[in-house]
């Protein structure tokens, strides 16, 4: 009867350090969370806010001015939150990115408000997780501890996964950080990043990651035909060339639709292909060295790369496997 | 999520020991004919942004611009004039050109070339237009 008690007994206290157990995860992974939030603040400005509030454009408040902010802050976070989700005056709603969810919208204030001087911010997210200040240290070493195994990544890149790859937080960088505009000029400021712009488009494997053709299919975008007007619509000439192609590589099924859509006759004929069946020898070492298809394909059309993309028609293989 | 807080550290190593190294946008034109001698920044032309705009026929039919980069000898004379990027940026169609700084945006001393263009991976930049080569 005695061990009975001390078994039942035991078993609770067991029950007893579990839940102080869970609790104490719940609160880690609470207070690692609210670390993640920060960093998302972050990157959600970097791609979305930094546009207008990197340089003020249109009398955006400016990251880092906290004059800029003062009276904005004032109102109170709540309005300054409606503002941002809403719009207001040349504020677009939710910084004229729909996809964006509530919550990051909220961290990228909480970002600005941070990195503008206004030092309750830094910590607001972290008191989500009702830590105690005593505490507040706890988190920090989870973060770095979760920050480890990253390390390790970055500095063993011999045996890194797609070593030779870029992961996708790399590409579409904004200007200043791209490597090609000077950061120390004031107008690389002012310029789009262009993950901003690309966020709603259809999207590729190669090039600026965007598939243009498709974006205009789709009326993702609706560039000009002519400089000025937006009535003038193009010439669409629904045209498939197909060209055989040596071995086993498909033939090439050349489409002048998709093409007439973006250009003018003129661009491609007659300088760099002769308007006539048969005329023209086309070989990928002219492509790849920015010849014919590739005065545009390798430059500024998708790259290369994409191989199906032309050669698209499937050949009668005497010998191949179908 | 905790990769990107490594990024910055990573891209400042990255940029020490592969000055080369460009993240720049598919297709970007940077324009070092003039810009170097006369102590510019050279220009970076974004194509992206302006594909989102215009269709290739505006620029490369009706303005005349030749499928080149730096090919086609673009000065601030011929942009006052109307000609080239003159055609829009204006103030009219779009920001006018005293905004000198949102073109001239480039690193100092990059030679003119296109952006991760299929050539210019397959061979080191040769020094014919790049006057700005030190």
């Amino acid at each position: 009867m005695e061990s009975l008690r001390k078994n039942i007994s035991n078993l609770f206290l067991n029950r007893i350090a579990l839940k102080v157990v869970c609790i104490l995860l719940m609160l880690t992974t609470g207070s690692l969370h609210a670390a993640v939030e920060i960093q998302s603040g972050k990157s959600i400005y970097d791609v979305s806010c930094s546009g207008c509030h990197a340089a003020g454009v249109l009398e955006a408040p400016k990251l880092g001015s906290q004059t800029d902010w003062d009276a904005r802050e004032k109102q109170g976070f709540d309005v300054l939150q409606k503002h941002a989700l809403k719009g207001f005056k040349n504020m677009p709603a939710k910084g004229g990115n729909p996809a964006l969810k509530d919550s990051e919208i909220v961290n990228a204030i909480k970002y600005m408000l941070a990195q503008s001087g206004f030092e309750q911010y830094k910590d607001k997210p972290l008191s989500k997780t009702k830590t105690k200040p005593a505490k507040k240290s706890a988190p920090k070493k989870i973060a770095k501890v979760k920050l480890k195994p990253s390390k390790n990544i970055r500095t063993s890149s011999a045996n890194r996964f797609n070593r030779l790859m870029k992961p996708a937080s790399e590409l579409n960088l904004a200007p200043a950080k791209d490597g090609l505009h000077d950061p120390e000029n004031e107008g690389t400021l002012l310029l789009q990043p262009p993950k901003q712009a690309f966020e709603l488009l259809s999207s590729a494997k190669s090039g600026n990651r965007v598939d243009w053709v498709k974006s205009l299919e789709n009326k993702e975008i609706f560039p000009r035909y002519d400089r000025l007007s937006d009535e003038i619509k193009p010439v669409v000439m629904d045209l498939n060339i197909v060209r055989e192609v040596k071995g086993s590589m498909p033939n090439v099924v050349y489409p002048h639709k998709q093409h007439t859509e973006w250009l003018d006759c003129s661009n491609c004929h007659p300088a760099i292909f002769i308007p006539q069946k048969g005329a023209n020898q086309i070989s990928m070492a002219s492509i790849l060295l920015g010849q014919q298809c590739g005065v545009c394909h390798g430059k500024v059309a998708f790259p290369v790369s994409e191989c199906r993309k032309c050669h698209s028609q499937k050949k009668n293989l005497k010998t191949g496997n179908k | 999520m905790s990769f990107r807080l490594n990024i910055p550290v990573f891209l400042l190593v990255s940029s020490i020991f592969y000055p080369a190294i460009s993240q720049a946008e598919y297709g970007d034109v940077l324009i070092n004919n003039y810009s170097d001698e006369a102590g510019m920044r050279p220009v970076v032309f974004p194509h992206w942004f302006h594909r989102i705009r215009f269709r290739c026929k505006v620029c490369h039919a009706d303005l005349g611009f030749k499928f080149e980069a730096g090919g086609n000898e673009i000065n601030m004379l011929k942009i006052i004039d109307g000609e080239y990027c003159g055609a829009c940026h204006n103030g009219e169609v779009a920001w006018s050109v005293e905004n000198c700084d949102v073109c001239h945006s480039g690193k100092p001393g990059t030679p003119t070339q296109v952006h991760h263009s299929t050539t210019s991976k397959l061979f080191t930049l040769s020094s014919k237009k790049s006057k700005g080569d030190k």
